[in-house]
């Protein structure tokens, strides 16, 4: 094993490890702490590993892979399981241990409030989860990706319904594991139609062109639902029932991202297919903008974000189907670092306050200045303020949008890039300017293990997008930023989005069409559609079937096979209600049979 | 003795196991642990046995062929056995403890007969031993009649007299069918029926055959015995009848199928694939609205047959490898859930969902049993279940069946729905008892047993996948 895979094995295994031990040494979890140092200790070898890898990796060096059989047909390999280590793995590699790291520490203060075992488990599932998203980040074929993909589903459905004795909690994690895996039935479909086409789950495969079509279709139906995107982004927003810190790390940071980094990696097999990139533009750019509309209007801190963090999922969306992988990855890793340190932040405030609306904070930076400059700065890289990270990665999305579709999507984004301006300067100027409410007058900053956190993600968020043209070197792709009308129209528009808020909301106003859009929200008419699916279409199609079940069929039978139970009045002695019922079916069914028989 | 009896070794070591617990039992009553951990040894050693020696060869006038096809059956039977003895024995212990000799005996008697069917290459061979696993059931059943669940004790006998009539009715119909095949072949040899086409008089045989062996599958629309024989009878009798005689129906329907009749599929394929759909839609929308857990498994089982079936409409080599993969980790699974229903039955006395309420508190081990077996059956990675449904999946659209893998795909995201309700209502903190949950040795052992297989197999499905594509093979797979 070469020493890049061997690197890749121990950011894969380091967390499996501690995950096990949890597992199989329930004292040990119970215990709490030791929990704890277990998982973050995994997740720094992992962290460790991830970074010599990165660092031992110059741009352009081949891909090194290290698989070995997991399915065999006779001496035919079906799949493999084992590492693939290329810029785009080693780049998310680091990304995604960063953050999971810098989540788990900041852990430690935010749930300390929770019994010992409560905390045991929760670092348990942590590091399941951390052992499943490499396993994802590093897979060498669709196959392992899904399996990975599926594991961090597991994982976050667990991590939602952490509080589970919480109804809420416990509803908003059935529904984010089932709206999640309807769309996974899709990469399960895609994955049978490329493998019986092709013989291979790898990505490099080139089925012919309708069947790429239909393969991509598949994985992105997957895509839709786990990155969060219009009409399947329901589950999102009520995800964040589970703790802030694992709304930072899994739905926000990377597990949503997951969608992205999947198309990233199928990128050969997306291009194949023309028609996927145009459906994916538009419904990129129509969530994009949805979900901003509705961040407009949200009371809770945490749905601010999950909107704006469907928004965000959507820019990459929308730029994977420009055809630019490049954009999307990149706005992947800048999205992770300044939400992760929003929704961080966001956690130390409600940790603070002990809410999470935005009407019982206010006037917050006085207390906890720290935390307000770190969110200070994750708004300004939101926004797209030029010189921080978004900027960078939002304006290249934007760039390589020029043009199509009609310039529609590209104008959608630019409102959104206003919108998403406006409404995260309307959380910090509710959050941290004006006036304290009761609850936000005791509020104090916490310790170093709540602001350590803050600062090693404040840094990326601000300073990330200068090595975009490293980044691209790094994956095998060109990046030049240039600065032509769009992205001037973008950093404007981004500016006048946060002047407006703090002129609308620093004199305690709101604007005009809140309250339609309010409506909007609390109508959830796509949350309705699907509820109307379940209980109307399913339930009532289960009703139906049984009626028919029960009156039809039984009566069908009845009539053909009367006379032949009448005569067995020995089975009419036993009085259970509906055993002869049963008979008949038999009967029946077989007379059915046996008529097609003589008949065709 | 003949040469040829070692094609039969490992059934004949079940049937003397079987004998030497009743006599015993008959000359000196013995405790119910004694008689079933002998039992389990015995069936443990044939198992580990088999792996040593493998039988091979064939019986006289070619009624029986063994080889790695009946291997693979006889094993899974075995391991089954082993898991159906273990979990009854505390149940047995606590609640019939008079006569706990006859119910193994019973038990595996039914294991011989299911044994015997995949190498069955004659007619007569086959309705025997598929009777003989048959006929002990009904007396199971019945077992404890008086033990239904509280406040309706007399469940347990309508169980019983369900299965009874149902099973005997569907028994008649395959005989009759017989008699039409048998008439127009000439022979009692599976495969007797040489030339493709056939008179209306025997394909409707064929056809009655088919409706027969549905039965024991629990395919649509021979699926109503299944939820009301589950929600009555013993739950550790039920784990057993939820899986062994289903594991049977299937085998004996596919060596029918795909060894007797290949040259008939086109009349046999559509009815065929017909009965996968309506198994799968009926089963998976039944199972929605279900209050008892043993109901809803029960809806649930009749889908899962139906996903089998697909692959057997595939009628491929690699089809059939996926259905023994599939059978494989619906053994294990179904096994696992409903032992554990009963581990957690035993203690609250019921088995509406209510009652697995806040399972995980009660006991945090038994509760992720259930979480990662609900799962597999929901097909999550890491779990056997996963690979199942993609293999199955695979097969079926490498044959082709699209529309078999559309409705298979769309149902299972309805399936999402109840298992899930299962497994969260495992979390749910509102249990109406705060009581710990105790299960005792044997019930641990059979339910570690099942978990080792789950997780095993899920994480490394290669060997077993081996195994069936050998096995296959060796049956020759398709036309």
């Amino acid at each position: 094993m070469t020493t890049p895979a061997l690197l890749a094995v121990i950011a894969v295994c380091a967390p499996a490890a501690a995950a096990l031990l949890l597992v199989l040494a329930p004292a040990l979890r119970r215990q709490g702490a030791p929990a704890a140092v277990a998982c973050i200790a995994a997740s720094l070898a992992s962290l460790g590993a991830a970074l010599a890898l990165a660092l031992g990796r110059s741009p352009g060096e081949p891909a090194v892979r290290h698989v070995v059989p997991w399915l065999q047909a006779g001496s035919r390999t079906i799949a493999e399981v084992g590492v693939h280590v290329d810029g785009i793995s080693a780049a998310m590699l680091v990304v995604v241990t960063l953050v999971a790291l810098c989540v788990q520490v900041f852990s430690v203060a935010y749930m300390r409030g929770e019994a010992r075992r409560g905390f045991g488990r929760y670092f348990a599932y942590h590091a399941l989860f951390l052992f499943s998203m490499n396993l994802l980040v590093v897979a060498p074929n669709l196959l392992q990706l899904f399996v990975g993909w599926e594991l961090v589903g597991l994982a976050s459905y667990l991590l939602i319904g952490f509080y589970f004795a919480k109804p809420s909690a416990a509803r908003a994690a059935v529904k984010a594991f089932w709206m999640t895996k309807l769309a996974d039935m899709g990469i399960l479909v895609g994955l049978v139609v490329l493998f019986v086409s092709t013989g291979s789950f790898e990505w490099t495969a080139t089925p012919e062109p309708a069947v790429a079509t239909a393969v991509t279709l598949l994985l992105f139906l997957g895509v839709m639902g786990k990155s969060a995107q219009f009409p399947l982004h329901v589950w999102l927003p009520d995800a964040m029932e589970g703790p802030t810190p694992v709304s930072a790390l899994l739905h926000a940071a990377t597990m949503v991202a997951a969608g992205v980094f999947l198309v990233v990696r199928a990128h050969p097999l997306f291009e194949l297919a023309p028609t996927t990139g145009d459906v994916m533009l538009w419904v990129g750019a129509v969530t994009a903008a949805f979900a901003a509309g509705l961040a407009l209007v949200q009371t809770d801190i945490k749905k601010v974000l999950a909107y704006s963090t469907c928004s965000q999922l959507g820019y990459m969306v929308a730029a994977l189907g420009a055809g630019s992988a490049f954009a999307g990855f990149f706005h992947l890793g800048t999205h992770a670092c300044f939400k992760a340190l929003l929704f961080l932040a966001a956690g130390s405030v409600i940790h603070a306050v002990h809410s999470n609306e935005l009407a019982e904070m206010g006037g917050l930076r006085r207390r906890m200045p720290l935390t307000a400059v770190a969110f200070g700065i994750g708004v300004l890289s939101l926004a797209g303020v030029p010189g921080l990270a978004g900027f960078f990665s939002k304006d290249l999305i934007l760039t390589e949008l020029e043009g199509r579709a009609g310039w529609v999507p590209w104008a959608l984004l630019l409102l959104t890039a206003f919108a998403t301006a406006f409404y995260m300067g309307r959380v910090f100027v509710l959050a941290f300017l004006g006036a304290p409410s009761a609850r936000a007058g005791h509020a104090h900053e916490a310790g170093l293990a709540m602001t350590g956190p803050l600062i090693v993600l404040a840094v990326p968020s601000a300073v990330a997008g200068f090595f975009g043209g490293g980044l691209a070197a790094y994956v095998g792709a060109s990046y030049e930023p240039h600065f032509g009308l769009t992205p001037l129209l973008a950093s404007t528009l981004a500016l006048a989005g946060i002047v407006a808020a703090v002129l609308v909301y620093g004199r305690g106003r709101e604007v005009a069409f809140a309250d339609a859009l309010r409506r909007l929200d609390r109508a959830g008419a796509v949350d309705r559609a699907w509820k109307l699916l379940y209980s109307s279409a399913l339930l009532w199609l289960s009703g139906v079937l049984g009626w028919f079940d029960r009156y039809v069929i039984d009566g069908l039978m009845n009539a053909t096979g009367f006379a032949t139970l009448e005569a067995g009045s020995a089975v009419r002695v036993v009085q259970t209600g509906r055993v002869r019922d049963y008979a008949l079916a038999v009967v029946a069914g077989a007379i059915l049979l046996s008529l097609w028989g003589v008949l065709s | 003795m003949p040469p040829w009896i070692q094609v039969f070794a490992l059934e004949l070591a079940v049937t003397a196991t079987a004998l030497v617990v009743l006599v015993c039992d008959a000359l000196r009553p013995c405790r119910a642990r004694t008689l079933a951990w002998f039992s389990v040894a015995a069936l443990a050693t044939a198992l580990c046995t088999s792996f040593v020696v493998e039988p091979a060869g064939t019986a006289p006038h070619g009624v029986y062929a063994a080889g790695p096809w009946s291997l693979f059956f006889e094993r899974l039977f075995l391991a089954a056995g082993i898991l159906g003895v273990l979990g009854s024995l505390d149940w047995l212990e606590s609640r019939v403890a008079r006569r706990p000799a006859e119910y193994l005996f019973l038990m595996l008697m039914s294991l011989v007969g299911a044994m015997l069917l995949a190498g069955a290459r004659d007619w007569v061979l086959l309705v025997v031993a598929f009777e003989l696993m048959g006929i002990p059931l009904y007396v199971l059943a019945a077992y404890a009649k008086l033990d239904g669940p509280p406040g309706e004790p007399q469940l347990a006998a309508e169980a019983a007299l369900k299965l009874y009539v149902t099973g005997a009715a569907s028994t008649a119909l395959t005989l009759f069918g017989l008699a039409l095949v048998i008439g127009a072949g000439g022979s009692s040899s599976l495969a007797g029926l040489a030339s493709p086409d056939v008179a209306p008089l025997a394909s409707a045989g064929m056809l009655l055959v088919l409706a027969g062996f549905g039965f024991k599958l629990g395919a649509v629309p021979f699926h109503m015995w299944v939820p009301d024989t589950y929600q009555g009878a013993p739950t550790p009798f039920v784990a057993f009848l939820s899986v062994a005689p289903k594991a049977g129906g299937l085998v004996a329907l596919v060596v029918v199928l795909l060894h007797g009749w290949p040259r008939h599929h086109e009349l046999w394929a559509p009815a065929l694939g017909v009965i996968a759909a309506a198994s799968m839609v009926v089963g998976n929308l039944f199972a929605l609205p279900q209050r008892d857990a043993r109901r809803l498994l029960g809806y649930s089982g009749v889908a899962q047959m139906g996903y089998v079936l697909v692959a057997v409409c595939a009628r491929s080599e690699s089809g059939v490898a996926m259905a023994l993969f599939f059978l494989v980790s619906y053994v294990f699974t179904n096994f696992g859930v409903f032992l554990v229903l009963h581990a957690a039955a035993e203690n609250s006395g019921g088995h509406a969902l209510d009652q697995i309420t806040g399972l995980s508190r009660r006991s945090p081990w038994l509760g992720a049993a259930l979480l990662l077996f609900v799962l597999s059956l929901a097909g999550i990675p890491f779990a056997v279940g996963f690979w199942a449904k993609l293999f199955v999946l695979l097969a079926a659209f490498e044959a082709g069946l699209v529309g078999l893998v559309v409705t298979g795909v769309v149902l299972s995201v309805v399936a999402l729905f109840y298992y899930l309700s299962v497994a969260r209502s495992t979390f749910m903190a509102d249990g109406r008892s705060a009581e710990p949950v105790r299960a005792g040795l044997a019930l641990r052992a059979a339910i570690s047993l099942c978990l080792a297989a789950v997780l095993g197999l899920g994480l490394w499905p290669g060997p077993l996948l081996a195994q069936a594509r050998l096995a296959a093979a060796a049956f020759g797979g398709g036309p």
